[in-house]
């Protein structure tokens, strides 16, 4: 030690003895009270008189991009029982209870819960399902139904003694201005789960039986929209019965959320994707049931709409959704409604994906602007034993790269796919996930699936116990090159990819959410766009690649849907094959071509041609976001 | 120097054993199993228990890094770096006033992953850096604080130190930074009668405190500074009969789940009072509450056994120390955990004020368990260069 030990010696005796000091005053009072008066905090325990109830907070608003609100809330009047009354109480303990000769009988049910099932039109046995939900906080109320008409109410309050236990309560439920309209994007809201309850934040203050969002914007923003619980402390007497309010502390409203959709565009969207099944059938493809639209702001990744075929009514969740309308929802029948197929659909993209053939071709130097290929329908390069087909049997004679996907010719993009096979060094797969294929983009909303890009190590994995089918074989390759074989993309990443081409190469993450709000309505934070990718095509080859497009609508397969349109599109049709299935229909593409603003994909299940049905969908949608008329559109198309 | 020969003839196991105060280690591992085991009781039958058990147990071993990083760095070279620790300091405390800090740049996406979610409390590690300054300054005094002018420029520092965290405001941290630089001037040697103008000028700011917010308040027409429930607290403490059941029932709730521990407690997990729901934030600043219900005095006599092993270790560190900054270090860290185990255990019981302070090594929270692991290392860093090097 530097200065006087004598001196610090005391200083540290004295910083000791402040140690000892501050311990024994603990000391001493734990003593007093744990020991000492011990008893008497005991009895204060065993009759601590206050409760604490909590008060849910209302749920922040969904917005669309101009700010109109697409899902709100509303006070409705619900009808629920009181799980403390003591004749219900009974009911549900021998219900819970494992003996089972102990549950309550039919006509105890009848008894307990007749009148008020046949007032909310529906049967006893359904009431006490609800009554007896397990999964609800033991204390709380059990909402049985509501929006529960006025006659209704009155005469439930009128006569309360015949009811036990009934309640009517105002509470809130989501309300959906525009219906369902864009029921996929915004998702729906339920009963928090047992299994999203233990998952849960223990800091959010979940409780069993509280309203949480289920599926989409509702599901994927539940942090912002859900708001702080209040509490109340009540005081109550001995058995239990509330005296008076001690304290109340409100609960705080959730933020609203400002998306990135257009309501406008996507009403446009959802009634094109349903023209184009009807147009579907109109062609005798009578299996279409489902599609997926999908359009994206190509500079910042914003979904301006997101439409998925077939959809539902958001407004059968609330109050809880009863087991046969969910049945419906999930059954295979009714071709599962719940999913968003823009992000959960994967497909073969089929010739929607000769774009980044042909942009793989030219980078590698494969192909090039004006290159002559010979098209004799039947393509043979692979050995007499494995020919290809061109999807125009009679074949297209001589034509150039350009011409390869105005037309939509296969056999110059099995030619590109046969040499990216012989340079083994699978560049198209490389080159096909730079755009973002075979990865989950990211996007802002739960369930999206990655689709997959097929390769060597990947069918070799596949087909594990299939050792013969192991090897990676030019045909692969080739069947890649124009979409097929067992490539798979979801909607969303097929617009991206033509977003990306639109935009320079520069794949930005597509996103639903604009911004979120605060209390007075204000942003207070706002989605940042971010880069998903950089392809890093030369701006020479973007370009032919851009001009090849605008002759598909000019002059190519796609030239009947865009027929008298106002503004220049580059787009590409696809009609894609899934065994045992119908053609699945394609159109993608980006507008305006010289400067491009929105890039488009759609998709109809065993809708037949893209050029007939995905196309004038697709033409329509742009039509609404640059201001052309809508028209309805009746072409043929017999290319793939 | 002089040492450094021996040192060579020494074993290698020897001079490990040198390096590492096995004591300090030991007692610090048993309060981190202690705090486990009553962080997972007090945590039972809350939504997620256990994921937040296992975020406890990470956080210790996310703190296992400070202390290492603390062990190893030389604390003497520390002593040249005030300027840049100054900086540091203010910044952290600074930092959560910033809007959009570090958010924007990972874009949305991430940020909604963390809403609402407070990735570090910045007052937490600042606690370590301030005693770090201060131990520099008080350093320069050679032991002997004894004209006004002295005492006035160490207590300018504290004053600015709390202007900083009251700008959060984060009173309890503030508290904080004054029980450090009391420890740090009995050690730094101040005058015994600048420590009762020291405790007149803390009463009196209290008050003033609370005096001028209310006027900046009503001036103002809204809540600036202390929030409303901050003074609440403060005068529940003054008037504990004031409101029983709204900023009172913290309190009152506490002392009667420790209070009904009796001897003995009613036995891990089975506090009625912690499982009913009538205890508030039992397992952060309320974790002393469960422990007092479910271990009773028995439990409650253990945990202050440790603290006071903890202390006395430390205090040897800083006996053993080579100079006089390192005392100061180590005599900084024992005044922020005395001062906080009276304040949280205190709260707990109705002797102190409610403030939200966690008890070290016990309550749940990372920020402060990293602080807390970083502690310690610099108490390790103090006692492994007893000899000099």
């Amino acid at each position: 030690m530097a200065t006087q030990p004598q001196d610090l010696k005391s200083r540290f005796a004295a910083l000791g003895a402040v140690v000892i000091i501050v311990l024994t005053v603990l000391l001493i009072r734990l003593w007093s009270m744990q020991v000492l008066s011990g008893d008497r905090y005991a009895a204060l325990a065993k009759n601590n008189r206050i409760r604490e109830i909590s008060l849910d907070a209302t749920r922040g608003r969904i917005l669309d991009r101009k700010g109109r609100a697409l899902v709100t809330n509303r006070a409705t009047l619900a009808v629920s029982v009181d799980p403390a009354n003591e004749k219900v109480r009974d009911l549900i303990i021998r219900a819970q209870s494992a003996d089972t000769d102990d549950d309550p009988t039919r006509a105890e049910l009848e008894e307990a819960f007749g009148a008020l099932a046949t007032m909310l039109h529906m049967t006893p046995q359904e009431v006490f399902a609800k009554v007896a939900d397990s999964k609800v906080e033991a204390l709380r109320p059990r909402v049985v139904a509501v929006d529960v008409p006025l006659d209704v109410v009155a005469q439930l309050a009128e006569r309360s003694q015949d009811f036990p236990g009934v309640r009517i309560e105002e509470t809130s439920v989501r309300e959906y201005p525009y219906g369902s309209v864009g029921a996929h994007v915004l998702g729906y809201t339920g009963e928090i789960s047992e299994a999203e309850f233990a998952a849960s934040d223990p800091t959010s203050g979940y409780e069993l039986g509280d309203i949480v969002g289920k599926a989409g914007a509702e599901a994927q923003f539940e942090s912002v929209l859900q708001g702080d619980k209040g509490r109340r402390l009540i005081e109550v007497n001995a058995s239990g019965k509330p005296q008076r309010i001690i304290d109340e502390q409100p609960p705080v409203t959730g933020r609203d959320v400002r998306l990135t959709i257009d309501i406008d565009v996507q009403k446009v969207a959802e009634e094109q994707l349903a023209a184009a099944l009807t147009e579907a059938h109109r062609q005798n493809f009578n299996k279409a049931k489902a599609g997926a639209a999908v359009v994206l702001d190509v500079t910042t990744g914003e979904v301006v709409a997101m439409a998925s075929a077939p959809s539902y009514d958001p407004q059968v969740f609330l109050g809880g959704i009863s087991e046969a309308e969910w049945k419906k929802l999930t059954d295979k029948a009714s071709e599962y409604p719940l999913n968003n197929r823009a992000i959960m659909g994967a497909y073969p993209p089929a010739s929607t994906f000769k774009v980044v053939t042909g942009l793989a071709g030219l980078d590698a130097g494969i192909t090039y602007s004006g290159k002559s290929y010979y098209c004799p329908g039947k393509w043979t390069e692979m050995g007499a034993q494995w020919p290809k087909w061109c999807w125009k049997h009679s074949g297209h004679g001589t034509i150039s790269f350009e011409g390869g996907i105005e037309e939509s010719c296969d056999t110059v993009f099995y030619e590109i796919g046969y040499q990216f096979y012989q340079r083994e060094k699978e560049e198209l797969q490389a080159y096909a996930r730079k755009f973002g294929l075979g990865s989950a983009t990211g996007i802002d909303l739960p369930g999206e699936v990655k689709g997959r890009v097929p390769d060597a190590a990947w069918k070799k994995k596949f087909n594990e116990k299939y050792p013969e089918w192991q090897t990676w074989l030019p045909g692969d390759t080739v069947n890649i090159a124009i979409g097929q074989g067992d490539l798979l993309v979801t909607p969303l990443q097929m617009a991206s990819v033509y977003a990306g081409v639109a935009n320079g190469g520069v794949v930005m993450r597509p996103h639903v959410l604009k911004d979120v709000l605060d209390s007075e309505g204000k942003v207070a934070r706002s989605y940042t766009p971010q880069e998903l990718s950089d392809v890093g095509a030369s701006s020479d080859d973007l370009g032919i690649m851009r001009r090849a497009l605008v002759r598909v609508t000019e002059t190519g397969t796609g030239a009947g849907a865009f027929r008298g349109f106002g503004v220049s599109v580059a787009g590409k049709t696809g009609t894609a094959q899934v065994a045992g299935k119908d053609d699945y229909a394609w159109f993608c593409g980006f507008a305006p071509a010289d400067k491009p603003r929105y890039a488009v994909a759609v998709v109809v299940e065993q809708g037949g041609h893209g050029g007939s049905v995905a196309g004038p969908a697709g033409r329509n949608i742009l039509a609404k976001l640059l201001g052309e008329p809508i028209k309805e559109v009746h072409t043929t198309d017999v290319s793939r | 120097m002089r040492l450094h020969t021996a040192a060579i003839d020494k074993s290698r196991t020897r001079r490990f054993l040198d390096a590492v105060n096995i004591p300090l280690l030991v007692w610090t591992v048993a309060l981190l199993v202690y705090g486990s085991i009553m962080v997972t009781s007090a945590t039972s039958g809350m939504a997620g228990a256990s994921a937040l058990a296992r975020r406890h147990v990470v956080g210790i071993a996310v703190g296992l890094v400070p202390l290492g990083v603390a062990w190893l760095i030389d604390y003497t070279k520390l002593k040249h770096w005030s300027g840049p620790l100054m900086i540091l300091f203010a910044l952290l405390l600074v930092s959560p006033r910033i809007p959009g800090l570090g958010d924007t740049a990972k874009g949305a996406t991430s940020w909604l992953q963390i809403f609402g979610v407070r990735l570090f409390q910045p007052s937490e590690p600042a606690k370590l850096v301030f005693i770090v300054i201060m131990a520099a300054l008080i350093s320069e005094y050679e032991g002997k604080i004894d004209t006004p002018r002295d005492a006035a420029r160490v207590l300018g520092y504290l004053a600015a130190a709390v202007v900083l965290i009251m700008l959060q405001p984060d009173l309890g941290t503030g508290l904080v930074f004054v029980g450090i630089t009391a420890a740090m001037l009995l050690v730094g040697g101040m005058k015994g009668r600048y420590f009762a103008v020291l405790a007149l000028v803390a009463a009196l700011g209290v008050v003033g405190v609370l005096g001028i917010d209310s006027t900046l308040d009503r001036m103002a027409g809204h809540d600036v500074a202390l929030k409303d429930y901050q003074k609440d607290r403060l005068l529940v403490f003054i008037d504990p009969g004031r409101d029983p059941a709204g900023a009172g029932y913290n309190l009152a709730q506490s002392k009667i789940a420790i209070g009904s521990g009796g001897v003995s407690g009613t036995g891990l997990g089975s506090g009625t009072q912690s499982n009913l729901h009538f205890l508030p934030e039992r397992h952060t600043d309320f974790i002393f509450a469960v422990l007092g219900e479910e271990l009773g005095f028995t439990g409650a006599v253990v945990l202050l056994g440790l603290y006071l092993a903890l202390l006395v270790t430390s205090l040897a560190i800083a006996t053993s120390s080579r100079d006089l900054y390192g005392a100061l270090i180590v005599a900084g860290v024992m005044g922020m955990w005395l001062f906080q185990i009276l304040e949280n255990i205190g709260m707990t019981v109705g002797i102190m004020p409610i403030t939200g302070i966690p008890l070290p090594f016990m309550s749940f929270g990372s920020s402060a368990m990293v602080t807390n692991m970083g502690a310690v290392g610099l108490l390790l860093s103090v006692w492994s260069r007893r000899y000099g090097t």
